[in-house]
């Protein structure tokens, strides 16, 4: 009994392992994405909801090389941990915006996504949204004295 | 082998290295304004907390002077407004009281303050005053007396972004950038959207030792044709057993059941367009 | 006058044994009340240690505390833990959390992926979390016991006490549908009858939040683990309202020109849907 759950935990423990190596999350887990692959889209910003538990930004691609045009929604962490973590602000990226994005993409192949990175093609900004990019203490202050 | 070290760091580069450039201000930005930073609050800003007047306890809504101020005074709504009003009334005379509120959504600023059926609680801290509503938490307003103007740009909100400041026994505050989808609602069947642009002053005051007052003054020009003064009153509880209880308004939109493996679950039920429980047939 | 003395004499007795005689049949609770807050009450906040400004989780500590440190679950649950990993590896994470209930207590202080902060008051404290309301925590810190019948709720009922510069909460009757859960894709309703027993602390500006779980109905025997949290002071990072339900919502115009939020539909696991 005990040597049993004792590898259910050892199991668990090097499972968990692998999924700990995935850098985005938010409210839930996000393995509904697939983290091996990297999907990218150009297109213009239709809509942002800057809204808890998680911003969402759609995304019209305009039809290429055989492939229809589209609408993606591309989910991210919450509003709290982009303004800690990736610098952003609601106004980072706004409806009209020609956006290039890289995304983990759904695994049933519709058109959605967790954001790796989004470059504004008009400045040039990159934004990102890993929400472990904010593990310490006084971000923006000084380093406190040791 | 050591691929695989190299793969490991590059894993891990992609997750850290952001969060390096971040914390530090993006390479090639430009140079960042000094950062605002709120101080810790001192040994006299805590004694001098007790120097304000006493709004402890818990405060509980008068739905009689509620009820009796959608007659005798009711908002200066627009053309429009008023016609949706009209119809409002006429629908919950019809037994179908339009559900203003049945989705869990905060009722918000300024219909918290002004149609409440719940108790709420005031707390103060040192630069700031927290409102805390009953039967939901997101019932939630954090009014910043720091002297801290409104931000130049703030994210809209449900209870907006509010600043406050204090003279003599009065708290004034100063309350913009609230969703156009807010309701200016006078009862819970009876609101409309604010539609933006709004911006509400607020005098906070005791009238007696244990009555709390609001005077609202709103002004909202997509709805109403000037603006609208309403004082709101809530009476002091100090028994213990009056405390606020935690409240999660979606929890009623679930009962407790139990899974197939005997774990306790919640299970969605369903709801009429009035928010109510529907029936079993 | 003599009668009427008599008389009142012996009303007197009468009544007084009487409301005696009450008293001990039933003797009258006499209600609790709440003092209001005194000048020193208030002073005295300023001895306690500073716990001001805003909290975000060490994220990649909960990440290896998951692998590190997995509460001790009984047979059944680690059955079941198995089945979530096995279900995350498949790309289908359980959604325990994506029915904007409250994470409830303890997994919002083992998990939560958004800040917090702490309003102390005389008699209280008040913990509020970023990214939706229903994260709220009311520790009464006035010396007061547990209820003898509490409510169940998400976060409990939880009484303090500070012991120098460390929070000691005591924490109970939570409601039975609430998770353990040890990451946002494993966790186990921990069935009832749970009691948590914490002590906060905050060293250079990191928040240690220790717990000790007892939750016979799913774990062998108390689960000890220890959460941080950093302190953000920079005011751009002001807890900014939260409202998990907003989510579920998308803003638009209705028929006549109101603006009004509309439902948005969402996957099982609780992402927007993509158009077609």
């Amino acid at each position: 009994m005990k040597s049993s759950l004792n590898k259910v935990v050892r199991i668990a423990a090097l499972l968990g392992l692998v999924a700990s190596a995935y850098p985005v999350a938010a409210h839930h887990a996000t393995t509904m994405f697939d983290h091996a692959k990297v999907v990218t889209i150009n297109g213009v910003v239709k809509e942002v909801h800057w809204t808890n538990p998680h911003v969402g930004i759609y995304v019209d691609v305009a039809g290429k090389d055989g492939a229809e045009a589209a609408l993606w929604v591309i989910e991210m962490t919450s509003p709290g941990n982009l303004v800690r973590a990736g610098g952003w602000t609601r106004n980072s990226v706004k409806p009209g915006d020609k956006v290039e994005i890289s995304m983990a993409p759904l695994r049933d192949g519709k058109k959605g996504g967790a954001l790796k990175k989004v470059t504004i093609a008009d400045s040039g900004k990159v934004l990102t949204a890993d929400i472990r990019a904010q593990e310490r203490a006084n971000l923006e202050q000084e380093a406190p004295a040791k | 082998m050591r691929n695989i070290r190299r793969e490991v760091m590059a894993l891990l580069g992609v997750s850290l290295l952001p969060g390096v450039s971040f914390a530090q201000g993006t390479p090639g930005a430009k140079p960042a304004a000094k950062p605002v930073i709120n101080p810790p609050p001192t040994a006299k800003d805590w004694a001098d907390i007790a120097k304000l007047p006493d709004w402890s306890g818990v405060w509980t809504h008068v739905r009689s002077d509620q009820d009796r101020q959608m007659k005798t005074n009711p908002p200066p709504w627009n053309e429009k407004a008023a016609k949706v009003i009209e119809w409002q009334y006429a629908e919950e005379r019809a037994g179908r009281p339009p559900p203003l509120f049945q989705n869990c959504l905060p009722e918000s600023m300024p219909a918290w303050m002004l149609v409440t059926h719940n108790a709420m609680e005031i707390i103060f801290s040192p630069g700031r005053v927290t409102m805390l509503g009953e039967s939901d938490s997101a019932r939630l307003r954090r009014i910043y007396t720091d002297g801290r103007g409104h931000t130049e740009d703030p994210d809209p909100s449900f209870h907006g972004e509010s600043i406050g400041k204090w003279q003599g026994d009065d708290l004034n505050v100063d309350t913009i950038a609230m969703h156009p989808q807010n309701y200016i609602a006078i009862s819970e069947a009876q609101g409309i959207p604010n539609g933006g642009d709004m911006h509400i002053k607020e005098r906070m005051y005791l009238q007696k030792p244990d009555v709390w007052a609001d005077e609202l003054t709103i002004t909202a020009p997509k709805v109403l044709t000037k603006p609208w003064v309403t004082t709101r009153i809530y009476y002091r509880q100090r028994l213990r057993r009056l405390d606020i209880v935690e409240g999660t308004c979606l929890e009623g939109y679930f009962k407790p059941a139990v899974d197939k493996d005997g774990y306790p679950v919640w299970e969605k039920i369903t709801h009429d367009p009035y928010g109510n429980r529907t029936p079993p047939k | 006058m003599n009668m009427k003395r008599t008389l009142t004499v012996v009303l007197a007795v009468v009544g007084l044994a009487a409301s005696v005689s009450f008293a001990q049949t039933k003797p009258a609770e006499k209600p609790v009340v709440n003092p209001a807050p005194t000048a020193k009450d208030w002073a005295d906040i300023g001895k306690l240690p500073d716990w001001s400004g805003v909290w975000n989780p060490n994220i990649t500590d909960q990440d290896k505390q998951h692998v590190t440190n997995p509460p001790p679950w009984n047979a059944k649950a680690a059955a079941r833990i198995q089945f979530q990993q096995a279900e995350l590896k498949a790309g289908r994470p359980t959604p325990l959390f994506v029915n904007c209930l409250p994470e409830g207590h303890p997994s919002w202080m083992m998990i939560s992926h958004n800040a917090l902060e702490f309003l102390i008051t005389p008699g209280r404290v008040t913990m509020l979390g970023e990214s939706d309301g229903g994260r709220l925590r009311r520790v009464y810190t006035d010396g007061r016991g547990h209820p003898p019948d509490p409510d169940p709720t998400f976060h409990g009922h939880s009484i303090g006490k500070w012991e120098g510069n460390v929070l000691v909460i005591d924490t109970i009757a939570v409601l039975p549908q609430v998770y353990i859960a040890p990451s946002e894709a494993h966790g186990i309703p921990n069935g009832g009858d749970m009691h948590t027993q914490e002590r906060i602390w905050v060293e250079k500006d990191v928040m240690h939040v220790y717990m000790k779980i007892t939750a016979p109905h799913v774990l062998t025997k108390p689960y000890e683990t220890t959460r941080y949290y950093f302190r953000q002071r920079a005011r751009k990072f002001d807890i900014v309202e939260g409202v998990c339900s907003e989510g579920y919502f998308a803003p638009r115009l209705d028929k006549d020109g109101f603006h009004v939020f509309v439902p948005q539909p969402h996957d099982v696991g609780g992402n927007r849907i993509p158009p077609k």
